[in-house]
């Protein structure tokens, strides 16, 4: 009777809403859409959560000091503890929801849902990279299924790896840096901040003082710095280094025990390990010393290149002097001149070829008497003429032996079958001074000039100059004989 | 729909704390509201736990349900609010 006169004080909407809203509690329990129900007991209401109302789980969350989280089903964040709050940088608000997802990369998105799926029927781990306030974190996640109450989700827990990660990767870091500076060319030294060497390599230890290890910088190696020896040493550069301004690519001397060593160029670098603290320097220094010698070399040659111009331009003047003061028609002047200037340039030839060094006595003979030695073969001997000569020595040789060739051809042992000629070392003087002797032998009677011509001076002339230098012509009847001094410094006979 | 566009929909969701439901409701509403309803709602979040009298004022008794007050006629929404649908019909005034 109670349901009809309840029944007859409602409207027929109000009778339908109540039904439909009855209808639809039961459809809501029954497809698990609520997990709490109000229980009216008189005057009061009581809330009975059904199952677990998640307070169970939170408290025993909240204990532990590793980070933890629980998810739904749906991925969809129950509850972040403390201890993840501050793993992650962030307060349980800004994780909500899916809002932890927003706080990873695609990469690590996908991991992280992935987890989520898989671990509502199974437990398992993966690892995620999270940026948290400047620095990259690595976490180990284990996902676990996990029942509230009527409802299941997944529970999971974060490790932070960051550490071991990063001291695994320290070590692999410092074992590659050691292979670099083992595997490099260049010699590299590192300094702490007060300039003590504390790593070296190979190439470094060859040209360093013994055990460098230990030493101030500028014991370990000695420097010199060609522009500023004075003001500027080796710990200098590492102060300058050390106090963050690099230096680059100063060139120095180096004096060490390595003989293909002498000069290098020094860069230094201050060395920054970690954050903006500089931890001391890193120096390198390339070996120049070959470089350096090509250089002074070519620097030698470019002033004796512009010396010998000069000189040769003067002799050339002298030479067209002279030769036109004794020869009497145009014809023998160009004969003569002809001649001595090619003379000039055959040992010029020479010497250019063997870039202005080591040339040999015999080499600037051979020139001269080039034109005549096949057709006297046999009649021509040299002897101990493999004798090294500077530059300005081959010139006046070459001067000489044209002016004696050019003269046995006309009128000496060249002008006969008979003749003979030999030039040979006759040795050294007590002054340094080394004897040479041309001799010609069975050619035509021989009379002394009555005029001396300009072969003659150039002859007496050109190895005088210099002390303990000069020639020494003497027209015996069996030949001429020419002695031949070279000054000390004009050879290289030892 | 004409009339929901006339006056903002006036919405009270029941919850009991921070049951997964209770927060799945909420979530639900928030991403409803959002996206069909911007601007034009009001919605008041009440927790039976903290204030379990205030069940009597719609005769709740199943949490979360959702309360639609106005406009009229009320209407009530028993669940989670995971069908958004669903939820989108019973908002909507019916003649």
């Amino acid at each position: 009777m109670a349901v009809v006169s309840l029944a007859s004080a409602l409207t027929r909407e109000e009778l339908e809403a109540r039904l439909y809203e009855a209808e639809e509690t039961l459809r809501a329990i029954r497809e698990g859409e609520i997990d709490a129900v109000v229980i009216s007991g008189g005057t009061t209401e009581q809330v009975f959560t059904l199952g677990d109302d998640g307070q169970s789980y939170r408290t025993f969350m909240e204990a532990m000091d590793i980070g933890a989280a629980a998810f739904d089903a749906d991925g969809q964040l129950l509850y972040a503890n403390q201890a993840l709050c501050k793993l992650l940088g962030r307060p349980a608000s800004e994780l909500s929801g899916q809002a932890l997802l927003g706080i990873l990369d695609a990469v690590n998105q996908t991991t992280f849902r992935r987890l989520l799926t898989q671990a509502l029927r199974e437990r398992l781990s993966s690892e995620i990279h999270v940026r948290v306030e400047d620095s990259e974190r690595s976490f180990l996640l284990t996902g676990a299924p996990i029942d509230f109450g009527i409802v299941s989700g997944v529970a999971i827990t974060f490790t932070d790896i960051s550490e071991r990660e990063q001291t695994a990767a320290a070590k692999e870091s410092e074992r590659l840096a050691r292979s670099v500076l083992a595997s490099a060319n260049e010699a590299v030294i590192v300094c702490d901040r007060s300039g003590i060497v504390t790593h070296i390599n190979a190439a470094a230890e060859r040209i360093c003082a013994e055990a460098p290890i230990g030493k101030r910088f500028e014991e370990a190696i000695a420097l010199t710095f060609a522009d500023a020896a004075e003001l500027m040493s080796g710990g200098d550069i590492v102060a300058m280094a050390v106090g963050g301004t690099p230096v680059q690519g100063l060139e120095a001397a180096v004096k060490t025990s390595a003989v293909d060593v002498t000069d290098v160029m020094i860069s230094a670098a201050p060395l920054v390990v970690s954050g903006e603290r500089t931890q001391g320097c890193v120096v390198t220094l390339i070996n120049l010393s070959q470089r350096k010698a090509a250089e002074r070399r070519q620097t030698l040659l470019m002033g004796e290149l512009d010396h010998r111009v000069k000189n040769t331009l003067a002799m050339v003047l002298a030479i067209s002097a002279r030769t036109a003061s004794h020869e009497r028609t145009i014809e023998d002047f160009q004969k003569s001149f002809s001649g001595r200037i090619q003379a000039l340039a055959a040992t010029h030839t020479l010497l250019s070829n063997a870039s202005w060094e080591n040339l040999q006595i015999k080499d600037v003979l051979s020139v001269e008497l080039a034109p005549y030695a096949t057709l006297s073969s046999g009649r021509i001997s040299m002897e101990g003429l493999d004798i090294s000569v500077d530059s300005k020595t081959a010139v006046s040789l070459g001067l000489v032996f044209h002016e004696l060739t050019t003269n046995a051809v006309k009128y000496g042992a060249l002008s006969t079958r008979a003749g003979k000629l030999s030039v040979r070392r006759i040795g050294l003087l007590d002054d340094g001074a080394l004897q040479i002797e041309w001799e010609e032998r069975d050619g035509p009677m021989v009379t002394p000039p009555t005029t001396s011509g300009f072969g003659q001076t150039l002859i007496s002339r050109s190895l005088g100059s210099g002390a303990n230098g000069g020639t020494k012509l003497e027209f015996r009847p069996t030949g001429v004989v020419c002695q031949i001094l070279i000054p000390k410094y004009g050879h290289f006979h030892s | 729909m004409t009339e929901v566009d006339k006056e903002p929909v006036k919405l009270v969701l029941y919850v009991a704390g921070e049951t997964p439901k209770s927060l799945a409701a909420i979530r639900n509403l928030e991403k409803i509201c959002s996206e069909h309803l911007a601007g034009k709602y009001k919605v008041e979040v009440v927790d039976l736990k903290k204030q379990p009298q205030l069940a009597r004022e719609h005769g709740i008794v199943a949490i979360p349900t959702l309360v639609k007050e106005l406009p009229v006629p009320i209407r009530k929404i028993i669940g989670d609010l995971s069908d958004t649908q669903k939820v989108l019909v019973h908002l909507s005034v019916e003649e």
